[in-house]
């Protein structure tokens, strides 16, 4: 078998250093010749038969010794009847009461030690119902109690270790269970011996060729720089192809990285950034739009309704009555306008933002000529949530106003578009329709993956939007449908995914 | 958008020639339609139409004449309009209006189809236009509903009058038996769907001819007899009932140029008004009203950045079936009968686009010089995510819409300030996001087996109920941020608050707050310059209940147009 002896623990080099084969292995042996805990025994045996290292031979079960709470206690100070005895030797003669206090021990603690050592002849009473030696020494089973006792705190005795004499003696004070009255608890312990395999040699063989002893450095520590401790050792090997473990760490959320990079991207084409409240009048969301209150086109957008602040109190001057007026008459854009009497309830009425070009339109006023204008703006619509609609969801629009603006200058901007945010191999211009745009252009870019899909929606905004807004100059328009590509960014195929509340799910999502 | 399917063997008879789909693809941008998808099978074409405002292009005879035209054919001659100088006789075609309907549904059309028996393709395709004419274009039937009768069956006359509900019966289609308006409304399909446009009025429109037989109840059903066309029939008779006269006249004017494209003859009929409109007392349909539109060389020009010559976009007019003349340097444009879309100059202007064909155009990259910019909240916003990101918090992004049971009772708040959706979808979308904190707690909870600790944040948007405010409402950029694990406390929010706000250069101070949202004594406001901008703490283990959560919780939420600010 090849083994990487770098995969192999310092407690499993250690054993297999220390080793021969044939000989007879068992955890005993290494907790006395290498001081490894019981723990660490049982665990390199497990590593070393794993990899075939070792074999089981025979298995046993033994009887062990081990020192009850009591026992430590009694090593610490001594047995009762050897306080008593010693106490006796200073101060002649005390009364059982007395000496229990002196000594702080309990009173049936002293009447069970005083009367075995008056049946072995050690105590007496005096007529004053006192205490007194009679003897000058303790008997022999004392002397072999108190060495079993340190014996035992040094490691567990095996009865097989004991001679007879002793196994009488132990067998005494010990219990299997419930065992606080007495020094030692029994424990009956089941033996292993294992032994080196053919393989378990061969690596052997390697480790001691490669010098490896088991006693390489670990981790490096402070104290090992401190007191140079590190320059007269090795340092242990670790397996550096070994798989890693997980780290937990702040990040962003990818798709709040994409969104930021097209922001990015914007910028640096000369975007100023625009954003706006998310509860909207029908006067931005729709009538400065040049959408008619009541027409068709409106049906595109099924918008959700504020119950509880239902209505906006006024609509920003002089925008209402211009709005107001072009949608009745043209006011002075030249258009004859819907021909309806506008509806100035209505028009106060909110809803939730449900496209972005909202933003666009109240752009207008404070707009800069000439100027570019970006927003990725959370919208809202009246849609079923399914794989392709989101409740609400981000559009990606803007304006580009100035002199000279047009239809060309319109498809230049869709063409870096194209190049610069989506990458686009090939480009395709096709007739469009936006209530609010004219003429209207859609972009249909040729994706190295997805193949050809709609990039976005575009225009020139009517003379009905941007004169009521006090704009004389054209104005382009655009709209891009920038989620489709972060779910492709992302390798997602459901735009209920972009704003998942799981996380794991995030904490694992990547971007391409 | 109107999506339309149309018998393949009739559209490319209409369009003079068969086409791939390939090629139907390269064409159908002229009329801003898209192939949507085919069914062999049965024979059809399906067909996405873009341009909501061109209804004369929701059907096969329609979409055929935009094709036909812009692939090079000559635009069809209509024989049949009246116009206010001259109308065309009408014989005993005539439909008499009676003063009741003032009100109710004050406007009728109507014209009459003969010379050719109706087939299959022809009988769906007027269906449809039906349909899509009175749904899309005439808002569900409110302002336009369309009538086809067997016009042998009837007698004119034709009386237009607003009756009496409950005591006006006859037999309307799908059914055998006699039922009052009011009946019919209460227990027939289509009265149950349109029957809300009339149901409030004290007197229901109803159309019977001259001999009291019933033609309809419209917007609602046709009768089963005069009003049950079929397959074969030869004389037909088409009203259009309504509330906009103009869109009346132009839905008659589309179905009749439908049907004279496939070959029927046209014949006017006379509605006569005991008040006047703005067509005067008598309309006779196929009616031509539109106005001549011009518009100058030079506006076509900029706005297309291109230099036409005025044939060019004579030309370019003429592919759209547009038929316009050029005097100095001025276009004056003939609006087809079938349109109504020409409200400004810059109409023409994409006619002649599209006309000329959009390929045409070479773009040009816009040369003003302008600075890009962010905004000053999406600046801060990034330094504050920055932040929560050396702290080792995960950026979350979450939808704004949710539930009371989410955003109010979950987290044991009264909810005063949330804004409500008035038409919601489902219940799992009635309100607005007022707090980031319900967000975060629905992650936890949706999370339980992901590896902890939870720390988890986002920056995004919030808005709640504002009275002092013009719209009664204010949106503000939001951060929240969240902590769980089995042994976490106020001491970790604490010290990352204290961090956030050391790296953002503000100073604030703390004040012990009391909150269901939190455990009583384990809960802070954060108070920068006197103003409170946020809260922070422990989560109460009540809400953590709530939200099925079973791990120890922290969270904090701030306002950061007020950090911003302060």
């Amino acid at each position: 078998m090849d083994i990487d002896v770098k995969s192999l623990h310092p407690l499993e080099i250690r054993i297999l250093r220390h080793v021969t084969r044939g000989e007879q292995i068992t955890a005993e042996r290494m907790i006395d010749e290498l001081d490894y805990k019981l723990g660490q025994c049982n665990q390199a045996f497990s590593w070393l038969m794993g990899k075939g290292l070792l074999e089981e031979t025979r298995r046993e079960t033994r009887v062990y010794y081990e020192l009850t709470e009591l026992g430590h206690m009694q090593a610490e100070v001594g047995l009762p009847g050897e306080r008593m005895f010693n106490l006796l030797k200073e101060h002649v003669a005390h009364s059982l009461p007395e000496m229990a206090k002196a000594l702080n021990l309990e009173q049936r603690d002293i009447g069970s030690a005083f009367g075995e050592l008056s049946k072995a002849g050690v105590f007496g009473m005096d007529e004053q119902k006192k205490a007194i030696l009679k003897s000058d020494a303790l008997p022999d089973t004392y002397q072999v109690i108190k060495q079993l006792i340190l014996r035992a705190q040094e490691h567990s005795l095996c009865e097989t270790d004991l001679d007879e004499d002793e196994q009488r003696v132990i067998g005494s004070i010990s219990k299997k269970r419930g065992a606080s009255m007495v020094p030692f608890k029994i424990v009956e312990r089941e033996e292993v011996v294992y032994a080196l395999t053919a393989a378990g040699a061969a690596v052997q063989g390697q480790l001691e060729a490669a010098g490896v002893t088991g006693d390489e450095l670990g981790a490096l520590t402070p104290a090992m720089l401190a007191g140079g401790s590190w320059k007269d050792k090795s340092f242990r090997s670790y397996s550096v192809a070994s798989p890693p473990g997980r780290v937990l760490l702040g990040r962003r959320n990818p798709y709040g990285e994409y969104l930021q990079w097209v922001k990015d991207k914007l910028t640096t084409l000369g975007f100023e950034e625009f954003d706006g409240p998310l509860v909207e009048t029908e006067f931005w969301n729709g009538d400065a739009l040049f959408m008619p209150q009541f027409h068709s086109a409106r049906d595109i957008h099924d918008v959700y309704y504020v119950n509880n602040a239902s209505h906006a109190r006024e609509i920003e001057q002089p925008y209402l009555d211009q709005v107001a007026a072009v949608h009745e008459n043209g006011w002075t854009t030249g258009s004859r306008g819907w021909g309806y009497e506008f509806d100035h309830e209505f028009t106060r009425r909110q809803v939730m933002r449900s496209q972005g070009t909202v933003l666009s339109a109240k752009t207008l006023p404070k707009a800069k000529i000439p100027g570019k204008y970006f927003g990725v703006a959370r919208c809202f619509r009246y849609d079923q949530v399914d794989a392709t609609h989101g409740a609400d969801f981000y559009q990606t629009e803007g304006i580009v106003l100035g002199e000279d603006v047009n239809l060309k200058t319109l498809l230049g901007l869709l063409k870096m578009f194209a190049e610069e945010v989506a990458g686009a191999e090939e480009v395709k211009y096709v007739p469009g329709y936006f209530p609010f745009t004219e003429p209207s252009i859609e972009v249909h870019i040729k994706h190295p993956i997805l193949g050809w899909f709609e990039l976005g929606g575009s225009g020139i905004f009517r003379p009905e939007v941007t004169k009521a807004m006090g704009i004389d100059v054209p104005v382009l328009a655009w709209g891009l449908g920038i989620d489709r590509m972060a779910l492709m960014h992302l390798g997602l195929n459901d735009l209920r995914e972009l704003f998942t509340p799981d996380i794991e799910s995030v904490r694992t999502r990547r971007g391409k | 958008m109107p999506k339309i399917e149309v018998h393949t063997g009739r559209f490319f008879e209409l369009l003079g020639d068969t086409y791939t789909d390939d090629q139907l693809e390269e064409i159908l941008p002229a009329a801003k339609a898209e192939l949507d998808g085919r069914d062999d099978e049965q024979g059809i074409l399906k067909i996405e139409l873009n341009d909501t405002n061109r209804p004369d292009l929701w059907s096969a005879a329609g979409l055929a004449r935009q094709l036909r035209v812009n692939q090079g054919a000559q635009a069809p001659f209509y024989d049949f309009f009246s116009t206010d100088l001259e109308q065309f006789e009408c014989e005993d075609r005539v439909v008499e209006v009676d003063q009741s309907t003032t009100g109710i549904r004050p406007y009728i059309v109507a014209f009459a189809v003969s010379g050719k028996a109706v087939d299959e393709a022809s009988l769906k395709d007027l269906i449809q236009t039906q349909e899509k004419l009175c749904w899309n274009f005439g808002r569900k039937r409110r302002s336009i509903a369309m009538g086809v009768y067997r016009s042998d069956l009837i007698t004119y006359p034709v009386q237009y009058a607003a009756v009496d509900p409950d005591t006006t019966s006859f037999i309307p289609l799908q059914m055998d038996l006699p039922m009052t308006l009011r009946q019919i409304l209460k227990d027939h399909p289509k009265g149950q769907e349109f029957g809300h446009i009339v149901a409030d009025l004290p007197r229901f429109p109803f159309l019977q001819d001259a001999n009291g037989q019933v033609l309809s109840f419209p917007p609602v059903i046709n009768s089963a007899e005069i009003g049950a066309v079929q397959i074969g029939d030869e004389q037909l008779f088409i009203e259009l009932t309504g509330t906009v006269l103009k869109d009346l006249i132009l839905a008659a004017s589309i179905v009749s140029c439908d049907l004279a494209d496939q070959g029927f003859t046209i014949l006017p009929v006379k509605v006569v008004y005991p008040y006047e409109t703005e067509f005067g007392r008598e309309i006779v349909c196929p009616y031509y009203f539109q106005e001549p539109v011009s518009a100058d060389l030079s506006y076509v020009n900029s706005l297309l950045g291109e230099e036409l010559s005025a044939d060019q976009s004579l030309e370019a007019l003429r592919r759209m079936g547009i038929y316009a003349i050029a005097d100095e340097q001025k276009l004056f444009v003939t609006i087809p009968e079938y349109r109504n879309d020409f409200l400004h100059p810059v109409d023409v202007v994409e006619d002649v686009m599209i006309g000329h064909g959009l390929g045409r155009f070479e773009p040009v990259m816009p040369r003003d010089y302008t600075v890009g910019r962010l905004t000053s909240a999406e600046l801060f916003a990034r330094k504050v995510k920055d932040i929560m990101i050396g702290l080792g918090f995960q950026e979350m992004m979450y939808n704004y819409l949710g539930s009371r049971k989410d955003y109010i009772e979950k987290m044991h708040v009264d909810g005063a300030e949330y804004i409500q959706i008035a038409n919601p979808m489902t219940e799992n979308y009635e309100y607005v996001r007022a707090s980031i904190m319900p967000s975060l707690l629905n992650s936890e909870s949706v999370s339980g087996n992901a590896v902890y600790p939870h720390r988890i944040f986002e920056v995004g948007k919030v808005a709640f109920l504002e009275p002092s405010d013009n719209s009664g409402t204010v949106t503000r950029n939001a951060l929240g941020f969240f902590s769980s694990d089995s042994a976490i406390g106020f001491n970790e929010i604490n010290s990352e608050l204290a961090a956030l706000l050391f790296y953002l250069n503000r100073a604030y101070s703390l004040r012990e707050v009391q909150d269901p949202r939190f455990i009583e004594g384990r809960a802070g406001e954060i108070i920068i310059d006197g103003v409170r901008v946020g809260i922070f703490g422990e989560v109460h283990p009540a809400v953590l209940e709530s939200w099925g959560i079973g791990m120890p919780s922290v969270m904090c939420e701030m306002d950061l147009d007020l950090v911003m600010a302060l």
